[in-house]
């Protein structure tokens, strides 16, 4: 067991799983979606992006690339919910609600494929 | 593997029809290694992985944190901060600007996560700046630095250029000759100190060096050994076995290149000889055939040595070695054995003196005497005083001046011939005013010049010795008479379409003398400050040809001679009128306006004709 690739699956999972939490329930009523699950999402996309830094394989540029996605979808997320929440007159409507959520939906599809590459990478891993 | 992915779909392709699809994949061409190039990103982003999640995490929590601490709005209603708030905060805390407590004034219970985020995020901040200054001064990370800089500027050298594997005294030397020809080469070489030196010393071209293995093609191929403008490789390190490996990676790489390498041994130049077909170039051995030249044809030998120093050149003195006699050769290493054998070969008898007993048992060697030389019991038993010549070769430059000392004292009258093995040791032996010394670099810094410099110079460093000494002196008084004591420069001159535009109908008439193309464009009666050295006309080489010479098209002109004759001469090629008058005296009008003018005096028909058509 390698404590490395135990963090890194850790976060590349809990990544897409916040996310999908997040996502989960009706698109655009603001009450089924937590704002401190999107801030953990966005966080532990981040690390996950981190983590992924320098990995000069094919696989590795793709585990990026899609980490990269998801986070730029996301802070485009919370910067919608930002802007509704401070700076809109009209506050979070229905129609913004469903707009935060169908970006992080867009994450979640990015997050989704970075766990079908670990799954990949896992499945392709032989021994000796 | 580093691809998974890819070996999944390779091996389903090969399930589906495993005829062709499993066959290799071609071989690599010369192995540019292209992710060697972008290694510096590849590292900083692994190095700052630690202090990156670091930040993050600092910067959740605070944040997190703020949004959770209850606080009071301006009315003093409980009121919780958003993350955006929150954020600003942070960003503009963490970066220590600064600009107090917003929306409303915290609470005590905010005020005291605040500090715990300030003491927090500035901890961040410092380990992750740290950790990137520690990162630039790292030497693997300049090593990558300095090789991706290299290859970029190899890639971008649009000119021909060769690889100088190897910057010693002699690649230095080389260096500074090829340097002074304006041609441009790249080096590599094992020891830092060697490109630091290159870095610091003043060309006046830049010289992009890299501090590497010369064993490892791949820094060969970052040198640029798979470029195309890569003309030559030279493989001039210290260790043999190095410059074999150079010369085996040239030959199987890029077989078209020419290759030049030094060699110490008759052996390891014939190892090199199995690739291709190097140019190998080993000082004890020419030194040994530039000692046979010298006593049998001094002026041709103090020639060669003149041309081979390069522009500005001072004319070598004329050396007497004896022509017969018995010669004492000490220290009988590599350069003994070479040049015992050679001056054996010349008819000239050699005593040798040596102090290993086991090292000349193979030889059937009656004039060996075993002992130190510099014991005067020993040069006496070799035969000193009866000897006309002294050669101190061994591999030690204290050694060799006290055995020159020695040998001297027991017989003023030797013709005494000198290793040097260190640079340092320069002034010693200039002040010992030994009549020939060997510096086994320098020997290697000006043949492989002589063969770089012009391929038409090399032909005719290899032809002068069969002209006899007499034309050799002949022609150093010419030269001298010519230029002075210092040698100009030499350039070749193709008498083609191209090069020579203007001379396209002169030498097609059949009646084109050398002498008339070296007279004065200003002054037709006065001659250039030029001497052709060598014509090479379909393969056969004319060695000093005279005025009366008939040139054809496509010869191939060596000429040495003033800066000034160069440019003048070049107007003559390409100019028509100056050609013109420098061949016939006639002067004709340059200009278009001017000619119309003449030859309407002259000739009004044609001129007339066509202006109608």
């Amino acid at each position: 067991m390698n404590l490395e690739k135990v963090v890194f699956g850790f976060f590349v999972v809990l990544a897409a799983t916040l996310n999908f939490g997040f996502f989960l329930g009706d698109i655009d009523d603001p009450t089924v979606h937590n704002r401190y699950e999107l801030f953990a999402a966005v966080v532990v996309n981040l690390i996950a992006t981190v983590l992924k830094f320098g990995d000069r394989t094919q696989l590795g540029a793709v585990h990026l690339a899609t980490s990269l996605v998801a986070d730029l979808q996301l802070i485009a997320a919370a910067l919608l919910l930002g802007y509704a929440a401070y700076i809109s007159t009209a506050g979070l409507t229905a129609s913004t609600t469903a707009s935060i959520v169908s970006l992080s939906g867009g994450a979640l599809l990015a997050n989704l494929v970075s766990v079908v590459l670990l799954v990949v990478e896992t499945a392709s891993f032989h021994r000796g | 593997m580093g691809n998974p992915l890819l070996l999944v779909w390779w091996r389903l392709l090969a399930w589906d029809d495993d005829g062709r699809r499993t066959s290799r994949p071609p071989p690599p061409e010369v192995a540019v290694p292209h992710a060697e190039a972008s290694a510096p990103v590849f590292l900083v982003l692994r190095r700052m992985r630690a202090p990156l999640i670091v930040l993050i995490v600092v910067f959740a929590v605070s944040v997190l944190g703020l949004t959770l601490v209850p606080g009071e709005d301006a009315a003093g209603r409980p009121w919780r901060m958003g993350f955006f708030d929150a954020f600003y905060f942070m960003s503009y805390t963490a970066t220590t600007i600064g600009f107090g407590e917003i929306p409303y004034p915290f609470t005590p219970a905010q005020r005291m996560w605040a500090m715990a985020s300030i003491y927090l995020s500035v901890i961040g901040w410092a380990y992750a700046i740290g950790s990137l200054l520690a990162l630039l001064q790292d030497r693997a990370f300049r090593a990558a630095l300095a090789l991706q800089h290299v290859t970029r500027k190899v890639s971008r050298l649009g000119e021909p250029f060769l690889l100088v594997a190897g910057y010693g005294r002699a690649g230095e030397l080389l260096g500074h000759a090829l340097d002074r020809l304006g041609r441009r080469f790249v080096v590599l070489d094992h020891a830092n100190e060697r490109i630091d030196d290159l870095e610091l010393d003043s060309f006046h071209a830049d010289i992009p060096a890299l501090a590497g293995d010369a064993r490892d093609p791949g820094h060969l191929a970052v040198m640029g050994l798979g470029s195309p403008s890569c003309e030559a490789v030279v493989a001039l390190t210290d260790d043999d076995e190095a410059n074999l490996a150079v010369v085996m990676a040239a030959a199987l790489l890029r077989p078209e290149l020419p290759v030049i390498a030094r060699a110490t041994s008759a052996a390891m130049a014939e190892r090199m000889r199995a690739f291709g077909s190097p140019t190998v170039v080993d000082p004890f051995d020419s030194y040994g055939d530039h000692l046979c030249l010298a006593s049998r044809a001094p002026a041709t030998y103090r020639l060669l040595t003149w041309l081979e120093g390069g522009p500005g050149a001072e004319l070598p003195a004329l050396g007497h070695p004896p022509r017969e006699g018995r010669w004492v050769v000490c220290g009988y290493g590599r350069l003994g054995r070479s040049l015992a054998a050679d001056l054996r070969a010349e008819g000239l008898a050699v005593t040798v003196v040596d102090p290993g007993p086991g090292r000349a048992d193979e030889d059937a060697d009656d004039d060996l005497v075993v002992g130190d030389g510099v014991d005067p019991d020993v040069l006496a038993r070799a035969g000193v005083r009866t000897a006309v010549g002294f050669v101190a070769g061994t591999d030690n430059d204290t050694t060799n001046l006290s055995l020159v000392a020695a040998a001297r004292r027991a017989n003023p009258g030797l013709f005494v011939s000198a290793r040097q093995n260190r640079p340092a040791s320069a002034p010693l032996f200039a002040a010992m005013a030994v009549d020939t010394l060997l510096v086994p670099t320098e020997v290697v810094a000006r043949e492989v010049y002589a063969q770089l410099a012009t391929p038409l110079l090399w032909r005719f460093l290899r032809e002068m010795p069969r002209q006899g000494d007499a034309w050799a002196a002949e022609l150093v008084e010419r030269l001298t008479a010519l230029c002075g004591r210092h040698l100009e420069g030499l350039w070749t001159l193709p008498l083609t379409p191209r090069a020579a535009p203007a001379l396209g109908s002169w030498l097609a008439g059949g009646d084109a003398r050398l002498g008339d193309l070296l007279r004065n464009p200003d002054d037709r009666d006065r001659q250039l400050h030029a001497l052709v050295l060598l014509v090479v006309r379909d393969g056969q080489a004319t060695l000093t040809p005279g005025a009366d010479f008939l040139l054809a098209p496509g010869d191939e002109l060596l000429l040495t001679g003033w800066a000034a004759a160069r440019r003048a001469l070049t107007t003559t090629l390409t100019v028509d009128s100056v050609r013109e008058y420098v061949v016939s005296g006639n002067r004709v009008p340059a200009g278009w306006l001017w000619r119309r003018l003449s030859r309407d005096t002259r000739a009004p028909e044609p001129a007339a004709g066509r202006r109608r058509g």
